[in-house]
């Protein structure tokens, strides 16, 4: 009874499976149908039945191509109910197959003619995206110059705005700068005009605080912000910065978080090592800007504060919306470039991942940042957490009824005394800096016999050759230039490229020199002697496992030369550390 | 908070552009709506006499934004 009772539920489960499969079948779009006739039907034969088809279903058949003819494969258009008349007519005993000429599309790739220059959307991979979500039920807010209804705006919806330069509720634009941003969140796409935007089906709410010269007070922007929380805004990008602290302003984005805004903004354009406020407040994902290569966009802001990359254009390659002329304030499409370009590509992604189920502010940015394209070499933090991916992120939501919504929650929530801050944009490559200090100690182990015991000298020794104090590397301040970090960070033979952030080894430092040095000079104190054969331990470690994981050596590139130039020093660091034991069992 | 300012007034391609003094040291001011418009033409060198607005975002996020209080051409 058990056994018929589980085989009962096991049938049901199945065949809700199965009727829950969406095959090609139930997904796929066709206007046509193909007839594949057998080979051996003489060609007399098929071209009678093919009139004959012609004329009982008032339909032109036709070869698929003029490859097509050896195979007998033909084309009629037609629907399902032609599908189903031909499959029971006696044409089936002369057919391998008739069936539905699926129609299919890779990705949504819409109809704009000018979308094949809009490098920026593919390389945030988001034509994948929109098989899923286009922003549907989303408002996002811009708060910028105000937005004019160009013409490839027609079809975007709008929420109530204002003007808060002005004191009125139409929040049209007087520069051109807030009208390209929103034409990135959401132009009108699949119109048959111009561009596409990123969260096309998602609603805008233009919020006016700059000027016709472009800049605008802090109380207006907090004042904006506030009124994006009370009217529904899902998102708020702001394309604007400069200025100090201001405490009108943090309350204002604290208010709008408390209310569940995710709220974005541009680093800034000044090429300088840290984000500009707005940016740099808690709770606001701040945006650097990408080249078309993925590259920093040299203007970019970088560092202190970074969470994330997005297009924003340079010099080999721009940001091109519908935007208005400066001068006449006629419909024009412009190329900008700038942390504004790149800013609102985040808003929107944040858009498609609410739309995508995931609600809460904080998740939403762990969504975006851990769906990111990690940059793996990134010592300054250009990056943040990578480059932007509107699939990936889409993906990323829908999978989650995210599990470490507890677990992230307090790494975010006293804003600079946070996990994110110290090891911002995972800067840090944690794992070979595992294997180097544990790799020295196993090397020290294998040494035991001649050593006098665990002293605080060999351990700072081994630490200071193999790693470092390798955790202050990801320390980014604001307005602190970071190489310090990295020269604290850093261990010996690290030391040589830590100053100017590169990621090759210098050889002068990443050999057997600096040991040779510090047991020539320490040999003859008794407690110093053990740092510097510490020291010749963990640069063993460090020199091998770099030699393993990631052999980078300035001058001698990342194969076999350099390889061989860190095996080989490690070995004489090794030996040099073997050596001066030797003389001290003696003399002990 | 005033300062003088002396350097060469460029535009800078941000946006649809906007108005800037560059020190020789490279220091970026952004100038302010309102700065006259005989200042304001790339090339220009120029003492300006200003005041630094911290309570001033702009989209161009260039550097600090300077209204110009007093200005000699050079």
């Amino acid at each position: 009874m058990r056994k018929v009772f589980i085989l009962c539920l096991f049938i049901i489960g199945l065949g809700f499976a199965i009727f829950n499969f969406k095959g090609l079948a139930t997904r796929g779009t066709y206007d046509s149908i193909v007839l594949d006739f057998r080979e051996d039907v003489p060609a007399a034969q098929i071209a009678g039945k093919l009139s004959a088809i012609a004329q009982q279903y008032h339909v032109k058949p036709f070869l698929n191509s003029e490859f097509s003819i050896k195979d007998n494969v033909y084309i009629v258009k037609g629907d399902a109910n032609l599908l189903n008349a031909l499959k029971k007519s006696d044409l089936a005993k002369q057919t391998e197959s008739i069936e539905p000429n699926y129609i299919y599309n890779a990705y949504e790739v819409p109809n704009d003619p000018h979308y094949t220059k809009q490098w920026n959307l593919r390389s945030i991979n988001v034509e994948a995206a929109w098989s899923e979500t286009k922003g549907s039920g989303m408002t996002v807010a811009v708060i910028d110059t105000g937005v004019s209804r160009v013409p490839d705006l027609k079809d975007t919806k709008f929420a109530k705005g204002y003007d808060f330069v002005n004191d009125k509720e139409e929040a049209d634009d007087d520069n051109g700068h807030g009208t390209h941003v929103a034409g990135t969140i959401a132009q009108s796409t699949n119109n048959g005009y111009g561009v596409a935007g990123i969260a096309y089906e998602a609603s805008i709410m233009p919020l006016k605080v700059l000027s016709g010269s472009g800049g605008g007070t802090v109380a207006d922007i907090s004042e904006a912000i506030k009124f994006a929380a009370d009217n529904g805004a899902d998102v708020i990008n702001m394309s604007l910065g400069g200025g100090g602290a201001s405490e009108l302003m943090q309350e204002a984005v604290d208010y709008a978080y408390s209310k569940g805004v995710v709220i974005v903004a541009a680093a800034g354009n000044e090429n300088r090592n840290s984000s500009s406020y707005p940016a740099r407040y808690p709770h606001v994902i701040s945006v650097a800007a990408t080249g078309p290569a993925g590259e920093k966009a040299p203007y970019s802001n970088f560092g202190a504060g970074v969470d994330i990359s997005a297009p924003g254009g340079s010099e080999t390659g721009k940001i091109l919306q519908e935007t208005i002329d400066y001068q006449t304030g006629e419909p024009v499409f412009a190329e900008y470039q700038g942390t504004s370009m790149a800013s609102p590509h985040v808003a929107a992604v944040a858009a498609l991942v609410k739309a995508s189920g995931v609600e809460n502010p904080d998740e939403i940015e762990i969504v975006l940042t851990k769906s990111a394209r990690v940059v793996t070499e990134d010592p300054l933090n250009h990056f943040g957490a990578g480059h932007l991916d509107a699939a990936a992120a889409v993906k990323f939501a829908q999978k989650g009824q995210i599990t470490f919504r507890d677990f992230f929650r307090w790494l975010r929530e006293n804003g600079y005394l946070n996990l994110r801050f110290w090891f911002d944009g995972g800067a840090v490559a944690l794992l070979p800096k595992i294997a180097m200090v544990l790799g020295s100690y196993i090397l020290a182990w294998f040494l035991r016999n001649y050593l006098p015991g665990w002293s605080w000298s060999l351990s700072s020794g081994l630490i200071f050759g193999s790693s470092g104090l390798f955790f202050l590397r990801g320390f980014y301040v604001f307005d602190l230039p970071q190489w310090p970090f990295r020269v604290l960070g850093s261990s010996i033979p690290e030391l040589g490229n830590a100053i100017q952030g590169s990621s090759g080894l210098n050889p002068l430092f990443a050999s057997v020199l600096i040991p040779l040095g510090l047991i020539a000079l320490l040999l003859g104190n008794p407690s110093w002697k053990w740092f510097a054969i510490g020291s010749g331990i963990g640069v063993a470690s460090c020199l091998l496992v770099s030699a393993v994981m990631m052999p980078n050596v300035m001058w001698l590139g990342e194969g076999l030369l350099a390889r061989s130039f860190l095996i080989v020093n490690a070995i004489l660091c090794y030996g040099l550390s073997w050596l001066s034991m030797q003389g001290e069992q003696k003399t002990a | 908070m005033s300062i003088n300012v002396t350097g060469t007034i460029e535009r800078k391609g941000f946006g649809p552009g906007t108005w800037a003094i560059v020190t020789e040291e490279g220091e970026t001011y952004e100038l302010y709506q309102g700065t006259p418009d005989e200042l304001l033409k790339s090339g220009v060198k120029a003492k300006i006499k200003g005041e630094v607005r911290e309570d001033v975002m702009t989209f161009a996020m260039i550097g600090p934004v300077l209204e110009v209080k007093s200005f000699k051409v050079l």
